[in-house]
């Protein structure tokens, strides 16, 4: 009896041993003095490979400001080095919970770059807020993130585009581009109203587009009706009946609010099976190599809307700092780094220049420094090319673009031509021979 | 809305479609607690690695992925008659938590093993006969949705005669009967019990190349959902019977579909609770479910 017990205690012991060695820790020994920055990132589980993008593109950023010195702190007379805190949401709200928690209280992390959706995020915001830490979000479309009054959100700053900015944007290129091209091309009198029908994820992502689209109908006075607004469950990969359902509608043009593993069979089941013939609309995260390859022909002349394009660079001043971010990610970790990749390697890039600016690692003071940061763009275009944070809601504002793909015979994919900011165009938008508009 | 024949017809073939994917599902995992009394919580897991096989063979052939059902269904056999020796024999009769957490467990192997292999990036492939329609009254129905739906029922008729007709589908039927009294008259109901989840794991795999070939995405993480609607189809349909898995899974099919029609697609996995609530109130044992022992 007595060797069980022992038996068992040592089981127990090496059972513990292995759990620990399985949890991903901190990357290095944390130097006396360093920028500690939790990075939260779903590491695990369905949304891993973003997570993966998150979590190297935050190192590269990192690896970046360490070689040239670290971060200049004029309190500690000296400059100091990042050191990078892994905080695996496992895709999961207990997961982001428990990470972040951990970061904080265990690791005792400065600040916390990172954060996927929404719903995870929302999560574990009210820890945040607990221990007053800053927080930079580079995920979350959802605007409620930095403007929900049951927490306080005052330590987080929102550096993504949010569903009001992307569902705003693209709302009004339908109306300024689309409408008139379908108006033109048939013949129709140009005050004729756009049919447009909406395909949304039922979640705060996909009603936060479904909210941008009608309010920005509403506040401008738009000559768009929508004709039918169907959801969906996230993770849902039968969309036929909601096709079905929004050809019967007879729209011109269908808005999707999906993410890459919805897209791809949306526009693939609306043009294979329901027959739906019009021109679709995909949100920015779904701008990735891996929606070229899937979506195939189906996706020939459709609409995404961008900010960060794995196969066009918008001309302009960050065309080199874009070229320089893909070409180092491709090197150090092969592939693309992604949207949420991008944001979180600026995002990195804030802390430090927040923490310069304060002088401190103090977090109130860094906190101050986030809230009144003037920075340059970095590799994503932003509004008056100055990366800063609004003075109400802390949400930095970025210039989106609209791309349409176009079937390139060399790669047997789509490839994607910017068609609109104006001083951004590649080619004109065009609507295809088979394209077949709603009845007048 | 106005729902007119086109529409109605239409939103049908997507039903018995999906019907279809889910009768499979389904059946396989009836059929192992028919005849084991086990309740595999990996079951969907299979589907997802028949997709995976599919998807292989695919891509290192290029044959016809409905050619490759010759493939996932072995291949997924074989898998299946490997858990059912490793997993399930040593611990069958020591209690039904641990056959649960066996079954749980399984799930994170699977998908993570898969994600090894495969990476966990979303995957798609096209069937050959994506283009061709076939014209049903003033509808075009893909001949994809056709060939699936005739393909199903032919697995499911082989599945019949089988368990009707061959000494070893009595045997089968036998000890899903009473295993005690099977095992009286001589069958090897060890052998019936790798039997039972090599053809419930072959069934899985088969929905999994369907999956496939209707052109949907897939990662390792895809099975969960499947399988929580095949759970429920089984309870409908009533514990071990098979008949009642395929209407179990016709019906689950069908009411999604219009569901989405009619609601909206946020209540469409509700529907299948809604109706499992609604039948083990008039039916506590499912639609064909006998009183247990």
């Amino acid at each position: 009896m007595k060797h069980t017990y022992v038996l068992l205690l040592i089981g127990l012991v090496l059972f513990g041993a292995f759990l620990a060695g399985c949890t991903q820790q901190q990357v290095s020994t944390t130097p006396s003095q360093a920028l500690k920055i939790g990075v939260v990132a779903s590491l695990t589980g369905p949304s891993s490979t973003t997570g993966k993008d998150v979590w190297q593109s935050a190192q590269l950023a990192a690896d970046e400001i360490n070689a040239k010195g670290g971060v200049y702190v004029k309190d500690l007379g000296k400059s100091v080095p990042i050191v990078l805190v892994q905080g695996d949401d496992e895709s999961t709200r207990e997961g982001g919970q428990k990470a972040v928690s951990k970061m904080i209280t265990q690791d005792n992390v400065d600040m916390l770059v990172g954060g996927f959706s929404s719903a995870v995020v929302s999560a574990h915001q009210s820890i945040v807020a607990e221990h007053n830490v800053p927080y930079i979000i580079t995920g979350a479309s959802t605007p409620v993130i930095t403007r929900r009054t049951d927490v306080n959100t005052s330590y987080m700053f929102h550096h993504a585009p949010t569903t009001d900015d992307s569902g705003s944007q693209t709302t009004l290129f339908i109306d300024n581009v689309i409408r008139p091209a379908i108006n033109n091309k048939f013949g129709y009198p140009a005050e004729r109203p756009l049919k447009l029908a909406v395909l949304y994820q039922d979640s705060p992502y996909g009603k936060g587009h479904l909210e941008a689209i009608k309010n920005t109908i509403a506040n401008n006075s738009l000559k768009i009706n929508l004709v039918s607004q169907e959801t969906f469950k996230m993770g849902e990969s039968d969309f036929r009946t909601a096709l079905t359902s929004i050809k019967s509608a007879d729209p011109d043009v269908v808005y999707v609010a999906a993410f890459l593993n919805e897209q791809i069979p949306i526009e693939t089941q609306a043009m294979r099976d329901v027959d739906l013939k019009k021109i679709f609309i995909a949100i920015e995260p779904n701008d990735d190599p891996d929606f070229y390859k899937g979506v195939g022909k189906y996706g020939d002349y459709s609409i995404i809307q961008s900010r960060f394009s794995p196969y066009t660079v918008p001309k302009g001043p960050t065309e080199t700092a874009y070229k320089k971010f893909v070409s180092d990610f491709d090197k150090k970790y092969g592939g693309f780094p992604g949207m949420m990749g991008v944001a979180t390697y600026e995002g990195v890039y804030i802390g430090a220049k927040a923490v310069e600016n304060a002088g401190t690692l103090n977090k109130t003071a860094v906190k101050n420094a986030i809230a009144t940061l003037q920075m340059p763009q970095i590799v994503e275009n932003m509004q008056g090319q100055t990366i800063n944070f609004s003075q109400d809601f802390r949400e930095s504002k970025f210039d989106l673009t609209m791309e349409q793909l176009v079937w390139d015979t060399a790669v047997n994919e789509t490839r994607p031509k910017i068609v609109s900011p104006a001083n951004l165009k590649e080619s004109e938008f065009v609507l295809p021979d088979w394209y077949v508009p709603a009845k007048a | 809305m106005d729902i007119g024949l086109d529409i109605f017809l239409q939103v049908l073939v997507w039903g018995l479609y999906a019907g279809c994917i889910y009768i499979l599902l389904a059946t396989g995992l009836n059929l192992i607690f028919g005849v084991m009394k086990v309740v595999n919580f990996a079951h969907g897991q299979l589907l997802m690695i028949g997709a995976y096989v599919t998807f292989s063979f695919f891509v290192l052939t290029g044959f016809n992925p409905y050619v490759l059902l010759a493939a996932s269904i072995p291949i997924l056999i074989l898998i299946g008659v490997s858990i059912e020796r490793l997993c399930f024999r040593p611990i069958l009769g020591t209690g039904k938590l641990n056959e649960i957490f066996i079954s749980i467990g399984l799930i994170y192997i699977l998908e993570n093993v898969a994600a090894m292999i495969w990476t966990d990036e979303w995957k798609v492939i096209q069937s050959p006969f994506e283009s061709i329609t076939v014209a049903v009254g003033d509808m075009k129905i893909p001949v994809d949705y056709l060939i699936i739906i005739v393909t199903t029922v032919i697995i499911l008729v082989a599945l019949y005669i089988f368990l009707k007709k061959s000494r070893l589908g009595l045997a089968v039927r036998a000890t899903s009967q009473n295993r005690k009294a099977a095992m009286l008259v001589g069958i090897n109901v060890e052998r019936m019990d790798m039997l039972s989840f090599g053809i419930g794991a072959g069934l899985a795999g088969a929905a999994g190349t369907l999956w496939v070939v209707s052109g949907q995405v897939f990662n390792p993480y895809m099975g969960s959902v499947p399988a929580v609607k095949a759970f429920a189809i089984v309870i409908i349909g009533g514990l071990g019977s098979i008949p009642g898995a395929i209407i179990g899974g016709l019906l689950l099919g069908i009411a999604e579909n219009f569901t989405v029609l009619t609601i909206g697609g946020a209540w469409k996995d509700a529907v299948a609770f809604l109706i499992l609530i609604i039948v083990l109130i008039i039916k506590p044992t499912g639609l064909f479910g006998e009183e247990a022992e």
